[in-house]
């Protein structure tokens, strides 16, 4: 068992009067795939947007409770929300690069972050990132092209060679492979468990048969809720709660 | 109703609807035809000018000065005995009344052209020139056959004299078109044959480029604040209802506020592009705001997500993202806004722009006209050398308004990204 990296406390979340997560106290361990699995409106992926703090883009949103990574609390005021989205990053459900080039896409969070001050340094960071998203070979030829135009796919994986750019120590991944079709997701799914050895990696899925295949921890999440975590294995074929049971077996989501 | 009458209905209320939209269309399309054929064909002739042949001799004995003379000297001298000399001889004249029609035939600005040739070839003194004279209004009309000739003398500006010599000189092919070089580049004239849009022209532009350096700025960072930094409250809402209350306020409103504010309170020059840019730009900025923030919002969040995930502060992900991205939206709303700035009428009345200016500004703290004013203004000239210049000059409006608005759609259509 892998050490903790994030620890949740009692932690809550409002949409306005709407509370969307209820007292969810949950660790993941460093280096290992955690997946997130529950029915739609569940709120797991509410439940990584705190992680990173991108909840703190919707104004209605609150916020209670505590998160800690290495210790540290990250449900702070006066925590710099910058810095902390360095060392955690995100991939989104839906591809979104930049409307920009390839190299751009990669560059551009080395940059702000000022850990690219050459280009030669830049040109290592994006080959490093594209080559560990496993995108490399099929790029390294039209880097100045835009990103919208490459394949659904690969527009994913750009996005976690973007991710991966500013070498955080954690990635989060709401329902990466949801737009993807079998074959772009089996090689995210192979990516993950490659960047697991790197970093710590959070992942909210709605296939049961994905959460399997890659992640070693799951919880499984019903209205706001956190109902049941533990081993992956566990989860899967031997479920303390019956409600675990039930959705894993398709009896209702 | 069986299924067969329902869906032939369904099928007849399609067909009925396409018939009716074009047709609305060909109506659209025909007033259209029906506005720019009148204006063509009142206004083309505009840009030509009618010129009379006429042999200028500098004689040294009416000139008062001597070859070689400097510049300064030239333009200060008196070319008018000559000037009443070269008409004279254009044609044989019995009495001082048939003289005097004579002259009539030509420009008052006769004797300043036969001085800019001689300016122009500055050793003429005692030689023969041919030059081209521009013609009075009268002459002008007549000649593009705007002037009906079978009015009885007493109604007509032509007497039979005067007829009888443009006869003459027609025949002996002394009456020439040129293009008309006044029509652009002088000011305001009380004369027609000089009139020219060259005033009105400077000082639309320097309205303009006040109204853009103005209302530009402001408008991108108001609409950028609100967009995309602004909390959503009571008080952002109240903002918002107002600028969209702003952009439908009457423009003369503006040109009342302006009129009370900038000329009676601050005491600004009065019928100026700087008064005139400052009270478009208030009038424009609302109808830039809301384009600028139409354009940002449709950014897709998606973006600005993607930024902040890889740790980019909000301005970070506004400005090196979201701000680039709607720029070609926001630049062509501006310049659709610009373009209704610079059709504006009523507020420039109000400010004083309806002047009668005949210098063109050099600043734009010199009293000036603007195109739509100077449309204004020449509407309501009796002369018929006014009526083909108020058409010309709707022309030259119209036009500047239609390369605006493309360069408007080829700003969006050239530099707008697709996401996705």
């Amino acid at each position: 068992m892998n050490e903790v990296k994030i620890k949740s406390n009692n932690l809550n979340v409002f949409y306005g009067d709407k509370q969307a997560l209820f007292d969810v106290n949950l660790d993941l361990n460093e280096k290992e795939v955690t997946a997130l699995i529950g029915p739609s409106g569940c709120g797991k992926s509410t439940f990584i947007r705190c992680i990173n703090r991108m909840n703190d883009v919707i104004d209605i949103c609150k916020v209670t409770g505590n998160i800690e990574i290495d210790g540290v609390e990250i449900n702070d005021e006066n925590l710099d929300v910058v810095s902390l989205r360095e060392r955690v990053g995100m991939v989104f459900q839906k591809p979104n690069p930049f409307p920009k080039s390839i190299y751009d896409n990669i560059s551009y969070g080395p940059k702000i972050h000022g850990k690219g001050e050459t280009k030669s340094e830049l040109d290592e960071i994006v080959e490093r990132s594209l080559k560990k998203a496993a995108l490399w070979e099929e790029v390294k030829d039209r880097l100045d092209e835009p990103g919208t135009g490459l394949s659904g796919g690969q527009q994913q994986r750009l996005c976690i060679a973007r991710a991966i750019s500013v070498n955080p120590e954690v990635i989060l991944m709401d329902e990466p492979c949801s737009a993807l079709d079998p074959i772009a997701t089996a090689k995210i799914e192979e990516l993950i468990d490659e960047l697991k050895k790197t970093y710590t990696i959070v992942i909210v899925t709605h296939s049961m048969a994905q959460a399997v295949r890659v992640s070693q921890k799951t919880g499984f999440f019903h209205l706001g809720k956190l109902i049941e975590v533990g081993k992956t294995e566990k989860i899967f074929k031997n479920p303390d709660n019956k409600m675990t049971q039930d959705y894993i077996t398709g009896r209702f989501g | 109703m069986t299924k067969e009458q329902r869906l032939k209905k369904r099928h007849s209320a399609e067909r009925r609807f396409r018939l009716y939209g074009i047709a609305s269309i060909c109506v659209a399309l025909l007033f259209v035809l029906i506005l720019v054929n009148n204006i063509f064909s009142k206004g083309s002739s505009a840009f030509m000018k009618t010129v009379i042949d006429v042999e200028v001799f500098y004689d040294p004995e009416l000139i008062e000065i001597e070859n070689g003379a400097s510049e300064e000297n030239i333009r200060e001298a008196d070319f008018y005995d000559i000037t009443i000399e070269t008409l004279l001889k254009s044609y044989p004249t019995k009495n001082l009344d048939e003289e005097n029609e004579l002259i009539d035939l030509f420009t008052t600005d006769a004797e300043i052209e036969i001085k800019k040739a001689f300016l122009e070839n500055n050793n003429l003194i005692g030689k023969k020139i041919n030059l081209e004279i521009t013609s009075s209004d009268d002459i002008d009309q007549l000649h593009k056959g705007n002037y009906p000739r079978d009015l009885p003398e007493d109604r007509r500006r032509i007497s039979n004299f005067q007829l009888k010599i443009y006869d003459t000189l027609v025949e002996n092919n002394k009456i020439n078109k040129n293009f008309n070089n006044y029509y652009f580049n002088n000011g305001d004239s009380r004369d027609p044959e000089l009139a020219g849009i060259g005033g009105a022209l400077v000082g639309s532009f320097y309205s303009i480029i006040i109204c853009l350096l103005l209302a530009f700025p402001v408008a991108i960072l108001a609409s950028i604040y609100l967009e995309e930094f602004a909390p959503k409250n009571k008080i952002t809402d109240f903002i918002e209802i107002n600028i969209n209350n702003l952009a439908a306020v009457p423009s003369i409103v503006y040109g009342l506020l302006a009129l009370q504010i900038l000329l009676a309170t601050i005491q600004l020059p009065r019928s100026t592009p700087l008064v005139a840019g400052i009270t478009l730009a208030l009038m424009t900025l609302p109808r830039i705001i809301i384009p600028c923030r139409a354009s940002l919002k449709a950014v897709p969040p998606s973006i600005r997500e993607g930024a902040l995930a890889v740790g980019a502060s909000k301005f970070q992900s506004v400005f090196h993202h979201v701000v680039p991205l709607s720029l070609p939206g926001t630049l062509s709303g501006t310049i659709i806004g610009l373009a209704q700035a610079l059709g504006e009428t009523a507020p420039l009345i109000l400010i004083g722009m309806v002047a009668f200016v005949v210098d063109i500004p050099s600043t734009p703290i010199d009293p000036s006209s603007s195109l739509p004013v100077q449309v204004y203004l020449w509407s309501e000239s009796a002369e018929r050398g006014f009526v083909e210049k108020t058409s010309a000059t709707i022309m030259m409006l119209l036009s500047f308004l239609i390369v605006m608005n493309f360069i408007a759609v080829y700003l969006r259509q050239k530099f707008e990204k697709r996401w996705n």
